[in-house]
């Protein structure tokens, strides 16, 4: 994981953290927060919340949703409330994974050919040459090799979006090792690891954690595609994409194996999007003004 | 001008090698032997032998690589090993329904996007421009086969304007063909209009603060003429570069609801290629589109050079 470093909040009069009360001004960032930790609690809580998602009970297959089955149950008489909740459970995991192995491989990747000049064309071409690729594209051939798992989807979305990730480091550190604080390190006598570590990479950081709330979105978006194709976690897993995938044989008997699966997908990146709307407006102070001028 | 498209060309070539690299290596990230993982866990020691020899898995990694980059110059995509045919020929069977659905998105997601995007900048800060905008956003938030997937259970299912699934060859009439990809090419075109619309409104907003615009308008100019002629021209320049990237994304977002119309295009191909191990397909299908996302990013550049004077002098 990388280590994320904030500066030490500065606190206005009431005491409220002056990020807090940036974040807090926005309505809308406020909604994603609130959609992102319910599918935060949902996922963490799941065995609390619901039974045994992966319990066959053949004589009630395909059941409407009603009091005992909330969400109604699938085709081999499974509880689609359990398996949407456990699939929250997924997602995040998924989610969570995929932002900490591409922010990883994309920060060494970034960091590399951004400050070592003479690496920075082979690193950037191999970079260019896999994001010619369309994501998902590449998602299926990488699945393709590696085989149905939750750890090779992770796999495979991470090095999906590391060259994402990448090449925006590498745009900020371009401009960092140019700094007079970099070459004051230096003169001093700093090695290049020293640099690297202690003044290259936190200075980096602030672009490169707004893009995370989007590679989670894209993340968990990628994870129910590959499921729903068929290519991505095995069939018994409760997946989003797995449940839609089943949904999509029965449309006609049995729509609330599309419709509950299909919501949780769209709030989880409604309130993902937001979020990261709003810290990209937080974080960025180049764009502060125009985010204050936009909600006016 | 010519030396920025002969460096545009140039530039195409690195990229080209690793992406022709990256679909070789791809066979061999397989867990050990590519040959016993496509002969399945059934095969006798000759089948796995037959199998190297047959994709020349026996020679050198390096040695392969330059065959491969050989026969891809020549065109030679490989045999399938399930269909027992040509990769090339089999993926030019599927490519009509995939070019085609990708070609209406295109369109509904140019129409939609751009409309509702000019319509709202136009009333900004309107109730249209915040209810086309809260639309944009939730659109966005929806996955191409999940909004497939509804289109399906109102449109054909419910109401029954359109068939549920399936595809008819344009050989059997352009009509039937275009219905049958209707609701395929809304599932896909929505959702990139919502990012088209939301690009071109920013764009839009951007231009009519400036300074020709307040001297178009001063100059008696009708207010259409100002929009459509004079801002919408300089408005293009950066929604055409979500446009290019829209038909990308549109390409392989095909792949994906191919599977939900169950309409036998690329994605189906890929799909079962994924399912039978069949490497060669895979591979082939791949690079197809991999070679014509690059070429849609070459053309997303040349085109600054018709819609940018400045690119054009440099």
């Amino acid at each position: 994981m990388s280590v994320v470093v904030l500066p030490r909040p500065v606190t206005g009069r009431r005491g409220t953290p002056r990020w807090l009360r940036l974040l807090a001004r926005r309505r809308a960032t406020l909604i994603g927060l609130a959609l992102v930790s319910g599918v935060l609690f949902v996922g963490v809580l799941s065995p609390l919340l619901a039974g045994d998602p992966l319990r066959i009970d053949v004589a009630r297959r395909l059941t409407a949703p009603g009091q005992t089955h909330w969400f109604g149950t699938d085709d081999v008489g499974r509880d689609v409330w359990s398996r949407v909740v456990y699939g929250a459970r997924l997602s995040l995991l998924v989610g969570a994974a995929v932002v900490a192995l591409s922010f990883v491989m994309g920060l060494g990747c970034g960091l590399i050919a951004g400050y070592y000049r003479r690496l920075d064309n082979l690193v950037m071409r191999v970079m260019d040459g896999l994001m010619a690729f369309p994501a998902i594209i590449l998602a299926i051939a990488l699945m393709a090799s590696l085989g149905p798992s939750v750890l090779n989807v992770i796999v495979a979305i991470g090095i999906v979006y590391a060259p994402r990730v990448a090449r925006i480091v590498r745009g900020s550190v371009l401009v960092i090792r140019e700094t007079a604080y970099v070459e004051a390190a230096r003169a001093l006598g700093a090695s290049d690891v020293v640099v690297i570590a202690r003044h290259v990479l936190p200075n980096c950081l602030s672009p490169v954690i707004v893009q995370a709330s989007f590679v989670f979105a894209a993340a968990v978006l990628t994870e129910a595609a590959l499921s729903f194709l068929g290519v991505g976690v095995p069939p018994y897993v409760p997946s989003w994409g797995n449940i839609l995938a089943e949904g999509r044989l029965y449309l006609q008997q049995a729509p609330w194996l599309v419709l509950y699966p299909g919501a949780a997908i769209m709030l989880t990146i409604f309130g993902l999007n937001l979020l990261g709307d709003g810290l990209r407006d937080l974080l960025d102070p180049r764009l502060r003004g125009i985010a204050t001028e936009r909600t006016n | 001008m010519k030396t920025y498209i002969a460096r545009r060309l140039l530039a195409l070539v690195p990229v080209a090698l690793v992406v022709a690299t990256v679909g070789f290596t791809l066979i061999h990230l397989a867990p050990g032997d590519p040959a016993s993982v496509i002969a399945g866990p059934d095969a006798t020691g000759d089948d796995i032998a037959r199998i190297q020899r047959q994709l020349g898995l026996d020679a050198p990694y390096h040695v392969q690589l330059f065959r491969w980059y050989g026969r891809l110059v020549q065109g030679d995509l490989g045999q399938s090993i399930f269909l027992r045919r040509p990769v090339l020929e089999a993926i030019l069977d599927r490519v009509e329904p995939t070019l085609l659905l990708t070609l209406y998105a295109m369109l509904v997601a140019i129409l939609v996007g751009v409309a509702s995007g000019v319509l709202s900048a136009r009333h900004h800060n309107t109730v249209t421009d915040q209810a086309l905008m809260s639309v944009a956003l939730v659109g966005i938030s929806i996955p191409n086969f999940l909004l497939g997937l509804l289109l399906i259970l109102i449109f054909s299912v419910g109401l029954g304007w359109f068939p549920v699934a399936g595809y008819s060859p344009l050989e059997y009439g352009w009509l039937r063909t275009l219905r049958s990809l209707t609701l395929p090419a809304f599932a896909l075109g929505l959702v990139q209009s919502a990012l088209i619309a939301r690009i071109a409104r920013s764009a839009m907003l951007d231009v009519l603060r400036e300074q020709f615009i307040v001297a178009g308008r001063a100059k008696g100019l009708a207010e259409s003429a100002v929009v459509y002629k004079h801002a919408l021209k300089n408005a293009m320049i950066a929604t055409v570069t979500v446009i290019g990237i829209s038909f990308a994304i549109l390409i392989s977002g095909s792949v994906v609801v191919e599977q939900v119309f169950n309409i036998p295009g690329l994605g189906r191909l890929i799909i079962s290629a994924v399912l039978r191990r069949d490497y060669p397909v895979i591979q082939g299908v791949v690079l197809c589109i991999a070679g014509v996302y690059m070429l849609v990013n070459l053309a997303i550049d040349l085109s600054y050079l018709l819609f940018d004077p400045r690119v054009r002098y440099q």
